[in-house]
């Protein structure tokens, strides 16, 4: 009898997992690291159920115009700050239903990064590393989905949407791969099944029969590489469900705004509710080198009805304390404002908030000078900062993995997680 | 009048460098007030050409954030301001009682082109001060609770309309500060003229985005007394409009794109059909990165423009002729001539100048 008549069981995660590494036949294949040499830590990590939601603000956020205002002050503009629940917090007015949730925020004023340009800045904030560097690192998601991924789980583990870049998942390997949806937290179109389960299913496994026939003598990681994105896409039909969202979409988007950021942060809620351990959601348009306070209010008309009702839905459903939400940049922005009513590139100074996941909030860390354009207190490097998202999800940020037979660590030496923010 | 303002002079440059300037307008044909960034309002009366640049005499005292408007009556007797502190402010245009008080006028910082490597605050230089009388708002209107940039008069002076940056438009009643009606329009309200004959209130909006696309901005014409859209002439605009001004005879109507800075000449200045929108004509060579103001000389037949390239531009509305620029100018990275205004007898055009000066030009100095 023909071996297809027989239904291939469920391709599970795990078995993904052994199937690659058989397919590669134990040869070092650079992009697949040492995986099995931090299984116990992987292990540690994954019993916190813990999951990491991203807020990216792509073009660099100005931190005077959000977190670390200056009113009276001549670097301050034209934004004005309001109180918050917590004695102390101040942010800016047109924040107001972020500002509701300050209790649940460590607010990082004292970022102080060297990289201060879109491209290299992107890429040393999602990774801690430099660019510089001719490694391969992996973003900070796909570090996440490894040490957090439920093998069991057919959704992808590093989702992102919108314009966060995609710097990959570099010695990690294909597995954790981010996975793309649409700007507004839709699935791709290739993902929507075009026959009928039945006949998917029985496609899915002529194809593997091929491939793993044809694998047999070809012992290349890219034959790897292409099984396992197939896999991935095959699976992920299967839990498309998750992300048809669109009658409880219709009672959300008042809160949440009717916009593409609105609707990806209302995504990554149900990505959280569903377990996906990492989802990082873009929102465009914060390099505001001209006419910064009317673009930037424009941004924080979407950024804070969605921001806000994502911390109030995590909080009414029990989700915030093992959900940690980070809010950054490439870099922020210059206090001082320009000849043309913007700000600039900025690296001194600048804000990151964090809340959620076991963070200790309702507090300041770190302090910028009068006027912003240094910090004063307490600087937080890149390597600081991660350090510190690795330990509030219960990953290790010394986690040592091979590139070859080289060590490679999930963040710079000396990097140290921020013990007064720790949970 | 020398054909073309070719013997067009600047007559003063009043230095007033506490923050960029953003409005100005002519009370009369003798005195002019500026506002700024701040919410300061200075109020200097010109003397004869050739004497000595004069101080500011008035201080308005009140606003605390940026002015984005200001208007003054057809009698010449109030000065309107509108402001980023969400309220609408009268004041006594000609009145010179009110407390003394002095003004530093230069206790600003030079804005420099790109900031990233600007290490501090630069120390100010010795102050300049002079001395005013500090003058508090006749009235002052709340209604709008958020940036207010629209603000126009019924040509019967009994009417003022105001917008602002949540779509809200509010007509109300110049005699008591009443509110008369409002209605929301679609985006955010950059400018707003109202028709001569009261009947039609013009607005330019936006929703300010480096990446805005063609859904984010209009012009749209508004029935005065039911807030209907009567007709709505943003396909045939692209980009975001910063102001939208009626002639005096209501005969034309003018917009100028230019509500964020770009990249090139794409401060184009047009005229449209004052009932339908219509595109008549376009002015060129439009500003370099935006536009930002306009005014119709009282003559009739020019336009003024001014723009982010740090130019005001004058037109000619026959034929669309670019008759000549006012001002150094400047290429890439320069401060805005913010505001324009003329004076009722078209002999006088004052600039606000981002860098901290009012420009007065003589357009007629024989």
């Amino acid at each position: 009898m023909f071996p297809l008549t027989h239904r291939i069981d469920h391709v599970s995660r795990r078995d993904l997992l052994k199937g690659v590494v058989a397919t590669a036949g134990g040869a070092v294949v650079p992009n697949l690291g040492a995986l099995f040499h931090s299984r116990t830590m992987a292990a540690e990590a994954k019993r916190s159920k813990k999951r990491c939601i991203v807020l990216y603000m792509e073009g660099g956020a100005s931190q005077t115009d959000t977190f670390d205002m200056k009113p009276g002050r001549p670097t301050a503009g034209a934004f004005r700050p309001i109180p918050t629940p917590v004695t102390g917090m101040q942010v800016c007015e047109f924040l107001p239903t972020v500002a509701k949730h300050m209790k649940h925020f460590a607010v990082i004023r004292s970022m102080k990064t060297k990289s201060v340009d879109h491209g290299i800045g992107g890429y040393h904030m999602h990774t801690c590393y430099p660019s510089s560097e001719r490694v391969p690192h992996p973003e900070i998601g796909a570090v996440i989905a490894k040490y957090l991924d439920d093998p069991e789980s057919d959704l992808p583990s590093c989702i992102k949407m919108g314009p966060t870049g995609n710097y990959g998942s570099g010695y990690l390997g294909p597995l954790y791969e981010p996975f793309q949806l649409g700007n507004d937290g839709k699935p791709p179109n290739y993902t929507a099944p075009s026959v009928a389960p039945e006949i998917q299913e029985r496609r899915s496994d002529l194809l593997q029969f091929m491939e793993t026939d044809h694998a047999k003598d070809h012992h290349a990681a890219p034959f790897a590489s292409h099984r396992t994105s197939e896999l991935r896409a095959l699976r992920l039909m299967k839990a498309r469900k998750v992300f048809d969202i669109g009658e409880d979409w219709a009672k959300a988007k008042e809160r949440y705004g009717d916009t593409e950021f609105g609707r990806s942060c209302f995504m990554a809620l149900k990505l959280a509710e569903a377990g996906v351990p990492f989802v990082e959601i873009g929102q465009y348009g914060y390099d505001s080198h001209v006419d910064n306070f009317p673009i930037s209010k424009a941004n924080f008309s979407i950024l804070d009805p969605a921001w806000g009702s994502l911390m109030g839905d995590l909080v009414d459903r029990g989700l915030l304390q093992d959900t940690l939400v980070v809010w950054l940049s490439e870099f922020g922005r210059t206090p001082a404002i320009n000849n043309r009513a913007g700000r600039d590139h900025f690296g001194r100074a600048w804000t990151v908030t964090l809340a959620g996941g076991g963070i200790k909030g309702g507090q300041h860390y770190g302090a910028s000078d009068r006027d912003g354009f240094e910090v004063a207190e307490n600087p937080v490097t890149e390597g600081d900062l991660f350090a510190t998202i690795y330990r509030t999800l219960g990953i290790n940020h010394r986690a040592k993995h091979y590139l070859g037979s080289r060590p490679i660590w999930a963040t710079l030496e000396g990097s140290k997680p921020i013990k007064e923010l720790l949970g | 009048m020398a054909e073309n303002f070719a013997d067009a002079k600047v007559l003063f440059t009043l230095p007033w460098n506490s923050d960029a300037i953003t409005t100005v307008a002519f009370i009369g044909n003798g005195m002019v007030a500026a506002g700024n960034k701040r919410g300061d309002i200075l109020v200097w009366n010109l003397p004869a050409p050739g004497e000595k640049t004069p101080d500011p005499v008035r201080r308005l005292a009140g606003h605390s954030n940026e002015i984005n408007r200001l208007i003054v009556t057809h009698d010449g007797k109030t000065l309107i301001s509108a402001c980023s502190d969400r309220t609408v402010k009268y004041w006594d245009a000609v009145s010179t009682a009110g407390e003394p008080g002095k003004v530093v006028l230069n206790d600003g910082f030079v804005r420099a082109g790109v900031t990233e490597k600007v290490p501090k605050l630069a120390d100010l230089p010795p102050p300049i001060t002079a001395n005013v009388m500090v003058q508090k708002p006749l009235r002052e209107l709340t209604a709008h609770k958020d940036w207010i940039w629209g603000l126009a008069l019924s040509r019967d002076g009994k009417t003022l309309l105001s917008g602002d940056d949540s779509g809200v438009v509010i007509v109300s009643e110049v005699s008591t500060g009443k509110e008369l009606r409002r209605w929301k329009v679609k985006q955010w309200v950059r400018s707003l003229d109202l028709s001569p004959d009261g009947k039609t209130v013009v607005t330019a909006e936006h929703f300010p985005q480096l990446n805005a696309v063609d859904t984010d901005v209009g012009v749209r014409f508004w029935d005065t007394e039911t807030g209907g859209l009567k007709s709505d002439a943003s396909k045939e605009l692209k980009g975001g409009m910063s102001a939208v001004r009626f002639s005096e005879d209501g005969k034309q109507l003018a917009v100028c794109q230019g509500n964020i800075d770009r990249e090139g000449p794409v401060g184009k200045v047009y005229l449209l059909d004052p009932a339908t929108g219509k595109k008549l004509r376009e002015f060129a060579p439009g500003h370099d990165r935006g536009a930002i103001d306009l005014a119709f000389h009282p003559d009739g037949k020019h336009l003024f423009s001014a723009g982010r390239d740090r130019l005001v531009k004058a037109w000619r509305l026959a034929d669309g002729t670019h008759v000549r620029d006012f001002g150094q100018g400047g290429k890439g990275l320069t401060e805005s001539i913010y505001a324009i205004s003329l004076s009722p007898d078209g002999k006088l055009l004052a600039a606000a100048d981002g860098v901290g000066q009012v420009v007065i030009y003589s357009l007629n100095p024989k």
